[in-house]
């Protein structure tokens, strides 16, 4: 009888256990896959990212960033939506690049709108570039050339369908534009403008800063609401009468699997909350040069309807120019 | 620029742990350049979160230190094992092995290593000559230019390998493997079968794996013994190590046509290297007189591409410095440490931070050195890998080759294909064809067809293009004296 009761006792202590174990998430380390290889700027970002993120989530745990290229990052998220939501593997994602495939029809093994956001860490506007000794200061002189070539990375890449939306809204069609594409990156794109290889492209503002002050590229007009700090004279699209263009950007967000506790979702957003007003994280960040524009778990899933209506817009306008 | 230099001297000397860290960085690199699978790409990514205390320019150190060793690592288990660690390295296996099989490895390791000394003291040379101009040689190269580099490639490949029609066999093979995956100008996946493991491609380090290591291994397990049965453990001297650095010093005129190839082809981002280390093996498989020996362990077959695979890391930066732009996976992630340390990889760094690229130049400078040093020394302990018995050699060359082929990206799909191209490899040795065409064929694929198609869109259709970009003519006249004179020397033989 004595027995019975102790194993009694001790599958209730069990239970109480593992009942404390759920109240006290996280009991050990946290991944977050990287979509990418080692480098590139998502790499950067968790890398900057997961120490102070740690930090807040208590002692003893580790943030460990776990590089899992392949498909343009669509191998991750698909790993990533399968996975078990517990909480212990997030990854950090690529808006609007993962809504892009199944705008243009592309089948696809995640369901974005399901997966549990925890919040938003950086958010780059665009550029609109030409080169610095051309004779092109203004978008009217832009849309006053008789030949329009773009350079963009391949097609599936959000600067490709940023360049054909752009050209749709500033009225280029009629030129039949020529898109370049297939450069491997934004720096590649970039340095065949420079090169000559075409006279126009479209880079985030981050990259694109140094070939600006270099003196090899002139930028025409910026994407988001307001003005860049850094480049004060540069007017937005909005500014010269193309608001939709404002909506134009990339995006990186940190997500977890569907179907992720409340309780836990709650913990992972309040402490991504936290880390983002970390001093010593915001000065790490900013000594990487990352556009950190915080976006609370709730408010990125918003961003994410906004994002596949805007593209679901123009879908007829992206199709593969080549 | 000689205020900077002196600068960074003055700060690699100042403190003790800078030089601990170059030799840390020597070790890794040359560990990972040795181990078939793992490369610089992979042991910069596992060294990266060390970084993270560290000053910018102690990081840089840490890092050129690998970057510096990794490519004569990969050199010494292309003449051990036939296994280039590197795509660049594979040029090497030709002679290098046929060495190994003939009991001369320590020859041919010797002559390896100062080679490439040489040629990486000389390409590092050049590239201090030419920073202030460097951003115009890049702009020089654009699609046009680069699908003719890529023609170039393939004309020395076809021209070097023994075989022709053998030869062409393997580069179509290769040119259709390099076809798999994902299209990203047409938007279309091909050959994948709906696989998302093929949708990139395959990477080339399973490729190697399999065609070379897994390949060997299969070979050597139908022959039985050890690699070499020429000679033993107990006859291997250090003199065979000297006599190949003097093997070196004497071919000097190898050494410097592999090192002036290495450095201009280095600069071209991609491939660059690849195509080099060939170019500079079939110049002197083509200029040299008694050139009957190439291809069957000629010592001069190992100097050739060896001295062009340093130089071109010293070409290798000249793009990188001037645009940001990375020429190599390692480079990529390497640009990664730079941003993560606060310096903006890009054309200002070259203006704004010109003493902490002389700290990366110099750390190179010094690794080449410290590595070369080391695997002359090494050498005589190396060289008895040979003589290892196949039951002990075999198992642990397919454990470690399967783990780094899975290493590179974690996907078991890699594993799978090292199989495949294992067996693909060991048809290819049964029934002798070429299996380097193979591989510099896939490398080169993609960056044809890319290159091919983009300047067909920039010039609407219009081939004459190709002939208005002065590069492009320049590379296509280089390609033409090539074929031209394979087929005067073939016409003569005839004659005679």
């Amino acid at each position: 009888m004595w027995q019975w009761l102790f194993v009694a006792g001790l599958i209730i202590l069990s239970v109480g256990c593992s009942n404390n174990t759920e109240g006290q998430f996280p009991q050990k380390n946290i991944s977050i896959l990287i979509p990418y290889g080692p480098g590139g700027g998502f790499d950067t970002t968790v890398r900057v990212f997961a120490p102070y993120f740690a930090a807040q989530l208590g002692e003893g745990i580790n943030v460990l960033p776990q590089n899992m290229p392949g498909t343009g990052g669509r191998r991750a998220t698909a790993s990533l939506y399968r996975a078990d939501p517990d909480g212990y593997t997030l990854g950090l994602l690529n808006l609007p690049g993962l809504v892009l495939p199944s705008i243009l029809g592309e089948q696809v093994d995640y369901e974005l709108r399901q997966m549990s956001w925890i919040g938003r860490i950086e958010s780059q506007d665009f550029l609109l570039l030409v080169r610095a000794d051309s004779d092109i200061h203004s978008i009217e002189d832009f849309q006053a050339q008789d030949e329009i070539t773009f350079v963009s990375i391949g097609y599936g890449a959000t600067v490709l369908a940023a360049m054909q939306i752009v050209a749709e809204q500033l009225d280029l069609m009629s030129k039949n534009p020529i898109f370049i594409t297939g450069y491997e990156g934004t720096t590649d794109q970039l340095m065949a403008l420079v090169r000559g290889d075409g006279n126009a492209t479209i880079a985030p503002i981050s990259t694109a800063l140094q070939y600006i002050s270099s003196g090899n590229l002139r930028p025409l007009a910026a994407t988001g609401e307001n003005r860049s700090e850094v480049l004060a004279n540069v007017p937005t699209f909005a500014e010269l009468g193309y608001p939709d263009l404002s909506q134009l950007n990339v995006q990186r967000s940190l997500a977890g699997p569907p179907g992720m506790d409340p309780a836990v979702l709650t913990r992972l957003r309040e402490t991504f909350s936290r880390t983002m007003e970390d001093p010593e994280f915001k000065s790490a960040a900013a000594t990487a040069q990352m556009d950190v524009v915080p976006l609370n778990g709730a408010m990125v899933a918003a961003e994410i309807e906004a994002s596949f209506s805007f593209y679901e817009k123009f879908k007829s306008k992206l199709s593969n120019p080549n | 620029m000689f205020e900077s230099l002196l600068t960074a001297v003055a700060y690699l000397l100042s403190d003790s742990a800078n030089l601990a860290y170059l030799s840390l960085g020597v070790a890794v690199g040359l560990l990972f350049g040795i181990i078939p699978g793992l490369g610089g790409a992979t042991a910069i990514a596992l060294l990266l979160p060390l970084t993270f205390g560290m000053a910018p320019e102690q990081a840089i150190i840490l890092m050129g230190g690998v970057m510096g060793a990794v490519s004569a690592g990969g050199a010494v288990t292309a003449i051990l094992l036939n296994t280039p660690g590197t795509a660049p390295n594979a040029a090497t296996c030709i002679d290098g092995y046929p060495l190994t099989q003939q009991g001369k490895a320590g020859l041919a390791i010797g002559a390896a290593a100062s080679a490439s000394a040489i040629g990486g003291i000389f390409g590092l040379f050049i590239l201090v000559l030419v920073l202030p101009i460097a951003r115009t040689i890049v702009l020089w190269f654009g699609p046009p230019a680069f699908f003719m580099l890529a023609l170039l490639g393939l004309t020395s490949l076809t021209v070097s390998s023994g075989n022709m029609l053998r030869g062409l066999i393997a580069a179509c093979i290769g040119l259709f493997i390099g076809f798999v995956g994902y299209d990203e100008i047409g938007g279309t996946a091909r050959y994948t079968g709906g696989s998302d493991y093929l949708w990139d491609g395959f990477s080339i380090v399973p490729v190697l794996i399999g065609l070379f290591a897994i390949a060997e291994m299969m070979s050597l397990f139908v022959k039985g013994g050890s690699i070499t049965q020429v000679g033993s453990q107990t006859s291997i001297r250090f003199t065979d190590t000297i006599q190949g650095i003097k093997a070196t010093l004497k071919n000097y005129r190898i050494v410097v046509s592999g090192s002036v190839i290495g450095t201009l082809i280095g600069a071209v981002p991609g491939v660059g290297g690849v195509v080099a280390s060939f170019m500079s093996y079939s110049f002197a498989a083509q200029i040299t007189k008694e050139n009957k020996t190439f291809g069957n362990g000629d010592i001069r077959g190992v100097i050739a591409p060896e001295s062009a695979n340093n130089a071109k890391d010293g070409g290798g930066l000249i793009p990188t410095l001037a645009f940001g732009v990375p020429g190599s996976a390692e480079m990529a992630i390497f640009l990664g440490v730079l941003i993560l340390h606060g310096l903006n990889p890009g054309p200002t760094l070259l203006i704004e931070r010109e003493d902490t690229i002389y700290v990366l130049i110099l750390t190179l400078l010094g690794a080449t050195i410290l590595s070369t040093g080391f695997i002359c020394v090494a050498a005589f302990y190396l060289v008895r890998i040979a003589y290892i018995d196949s039951s002990i050699l075999i198992p642990s060359v397919i454990s470690v080759s399967l783990l780094g082929a899975y290493a590179v990206q974690s996907a078991i799909g890699d594993v799978f294909a090292a199989a495949f191209f294992g067996l693909l490899g060991y048809l290819m040795i049964r029934f002798d064809y070429p299996r380097i065409t193979l591989v510099i064929a896939l490398v080169l694929c993609s960056l044809m067809e890319r290159n091919y198609t983009q300047s067909m869109i920039m010039f609407q259709g219009d081939w004459t293009g190709f002939f208005q970009d002065n590069t492009a003519v320049v590379l296509l006249l280089f390609s033409v004296a090539a074929l031209s004179i394979s087929a005067f020397r073939a016409l003569r033989k005839k004659k005679a």
